[in-house]
């Protein structure tokens, strides 16, 4: 019993960074209904600016998580302006975007391993913190602070989109974009709008996980688990996302808990497929209504 | 001489793959960043079949086929019925090839050998060998195209409401063009496998499926010489640039940024090869060339007269 409600808590506490990850993902999906391969990339250098910010310049968290965040920003921005915009322009199809957004993935990673090494790097031991005690259950206070900082973020994130007139207007251009240009709402700006969110989400789960785990050129894999969150929770929705990455997180624990760690992987894909195949519109996904 | 040879393999295993990933992502319109797990299950299952049944190299790579058009039809069938398409279908058979690299690496069967690999497999293939399945397979996959199965494939594509209500099954088409591209896969991967004499549930990681959507997209949709191309040059590619050493991905990465932004049609577009159109091609450069060095001749001409006259 005990043991059951440790690995709910620290399933909790990954979901939380995992929902980071899948709205990051299901806000550009929602606006421009493609994947975006280059998020991998993304995470992974603004892990890596952390790392960075806490080992040469020596860093405390709180200021290596802004770096970290600042680095998310400024890679999402670049990746918009030049990969992504002049195809948009044209007006080209969907598959084009991915395929350009899988040659930035590769090109990061691949610059990262050139310049930084292939090394798999830890952020200072001192930064992982105590586990405050609960009772009979333990919570890591990294865990807590990874929580609550995703907890924020979203909900300043939800604040965002539904009370302020930005907000309306993302909302606006997800659910057509067409009609939001005719409306006057400029679209390149709320394009740039949602990848500088994406990247602050992008750049805070980097740290986490640089922090919780480690840090190395090919971490951007962990993104494939946002694909997962947000499939579950409904392509493109954001409360299904943030439900998602919920779940899938003190599921995978669950699995890792009590079967076997090895099969943790192979059951968040198995149950990516049957969702996807039962139910394509996910928990919280209708079929033509977004976000 | 034996590098080289090497390389001409791999641009004919990559050949066979994008042409059957053509069918399924040119023609018929579904985008699949799985199908490294088809070439994973065709190389294992022939693998397996030549090691230890002692089948030979034909039969054994029809059935590494065989084996991925059984596995396409159980993860195929229940995804194309629900009608998913474009990034569903997608994710779907991303999570199909890292399902297939996982249950392979913890099969600790000697047969398999989990994520070890298997080693030891005869070297079956060589050059002549893989250019001829590769021709073979070019040549049926354009004789498809072009009967009546390719014409509803290319319909569905481009208007599938209107393909249905001409009376073509959706679900039908998608999934036989699922089962054609996963044998072709299957086939590539069989012969790959016979050539490297290893295989390991590490060599059908994400990339390999996304470098076959990479040849598919830039060689361009609705084209079969076009992927065939494609596949050619981005195998080569990364072989030419190996004296950058590890600088060569990166640059493989901008170079397809670049390509995609500033060629979104392909190298082929909606065109065909063909010996004809190439000819043509050169003598239209060869026209307009002439045309251009007339026209700066005579400028030049008309430039000298005029400072001769002044001077």
């Amino acid at each position: 019993m005990v043991k059951l409600l440790q690995q709910i808590i620290t399933g909790i506490s990954i979901g939380g960074i995992y929902a980071l990850l899948a709205v990051g993902y299901a806000l550009i999906f929602s606006i421009f209904q493609f994947t975006n391969f280059a998020f991998g990339g993304i995470l992974m250098g603004s892990a890596f600016a952390g790392y960075f910010a806490t080992t040469t310049l020596g860093m405390d968290a709180i200021p290596a998580t802004f770096v970290a965040v600042c680095a998310g920003v400024i890679l999402s921005i670049l990746v918009e302006l030049t990969a992504y915009r002049p195809l948009r322009k044209r007006s080209s199809s969907r598959l084009f975007l991915m395929i350009s957004a899988m040659g930035v993935n590769i090109l990061l990673v691949n610059l990262a391993t050139v310049t930084f090494g292939g090394n798999i790097r830890s952020l200072p031991a001192d930064m992982r913190m105590d586990a405050i005690k609960l009772g009979s259950v333990q919570m890591g206070v990294l865990d807590l602070i990874a929580l609550i900082g995703s907890a924020v973020i979203l909900i300043a994130l939800w604040g965002y989109l539904y009370k302020s007139r930005q907000g309306i207007a993302i909302r606006a251009v997800a659910n057509d974009t067409n009609t939001a240009r005719l409306m006057g709402i400029n679209v390149n700006k709320v394009s740039l709008t949602v990848f500088v969110i994406s990247g602050i989400l992008t750049g805070m789960a980097g740290m986490f996980f640089g922090l919780k785990y480690t840090v190395y050129p090919t971490m951007g894999i962990i993104s494939n688990k946002a694909f997962i969150a947000s499939v579950i929770g409904g392509l493109g929705s954001l409360p299904g996302a943030v439900l998602g990455g919920l779940i899938l997180g003190v599921l995978e624990t669950l699995i890792a808990g009590f079967v076997s760690s090895v099969y943790r992987d192979l059951f968040s894909f198995g149950i990516m497929i049957i969702v996807l195949m039962f139910m394509p519109n996910g928990l919280l996904g209708k079929s033509n209504d977004k976000l | 001489m034996g590098y080289a040879l090497t390389v001409i393999v791999f641009i004919c295993v990559n050949i066979v793959a994008a042409t059957g990933l053509s069918l399924l992502t040119g023609f018929t319109g579904l985008f699949s960043l799985g199908h490294a797990g088809f070439m994973a299950i065709g190389g294992y299952t022939s693998a397996i079949m030549a090691m230890h049944l002692g089948i030979p190299y034909v039969p054994a790579v029809i059935l590494g086929g065989a084996a991925a058009v059984i596995i396409s039809v159980v993860i195929g069938y229940p995804s194309i019925k629900n009608r998913l398409r474009g990034d569903y279908f997608a994710i779907c058979m991303l999570g199909f090839v890292e399902i297939v690299r996982l249950v392979i690496s913890n099969i600790t069967h000697p047969w398999v050998n989990g994520s070890l690999g298997l080693t030891g497999i005869p070297k079956l293939t060589n050059v002549w060998t893989a250019l001829i399945i590769c021709i073979i397979m070019v040549f049926f996959m354009r004789n498809f195209i072009k009967s009546h199965y390719g014409q509803n494939c290319k319909a569905i594509q481009q208007q599938d409401v209107a393909a249905e209500m001409m009376g073509i099954s959706i679900v039908k088409t998608r999934l036989i063009s699922l089962m054609i591209s996963a044998f072709y896969c299957g086939v590539a991967g069989s012969v790959m496998t016979f050539y490297t004499a290893f295989i390991s549930p590490l060599s059908f990681q994400a990339p390999q499926s996304q470098n076959l959507v990479a040849d598919v997209v830039i060689g361009g949709v609705n084209s079969i010489t076009g992927p065939i191309i494609a596949a050619a040059i981005l195998t080569a590619l990364p072989e030419m640039l190996r004296f950058l050493i590890s600088w060569r991905y990166v640059i493989y990465g901008l170079l397809l940024v670049v390509l995609i932004i500033f060629r979104p049609e392909g190298i082929m577009g909606y065109k065909e090869f063909s010996i004809g159109g190439f000819i043509g091609f050169f003598k239209k450069t060869y026209r307009v060339a002439v045309r251009l060095f007339k026209k700066l001749f005579g400028k030049n001409s008309k430039t000298a007269d005029k400072k001769g006259g002044k001077v």
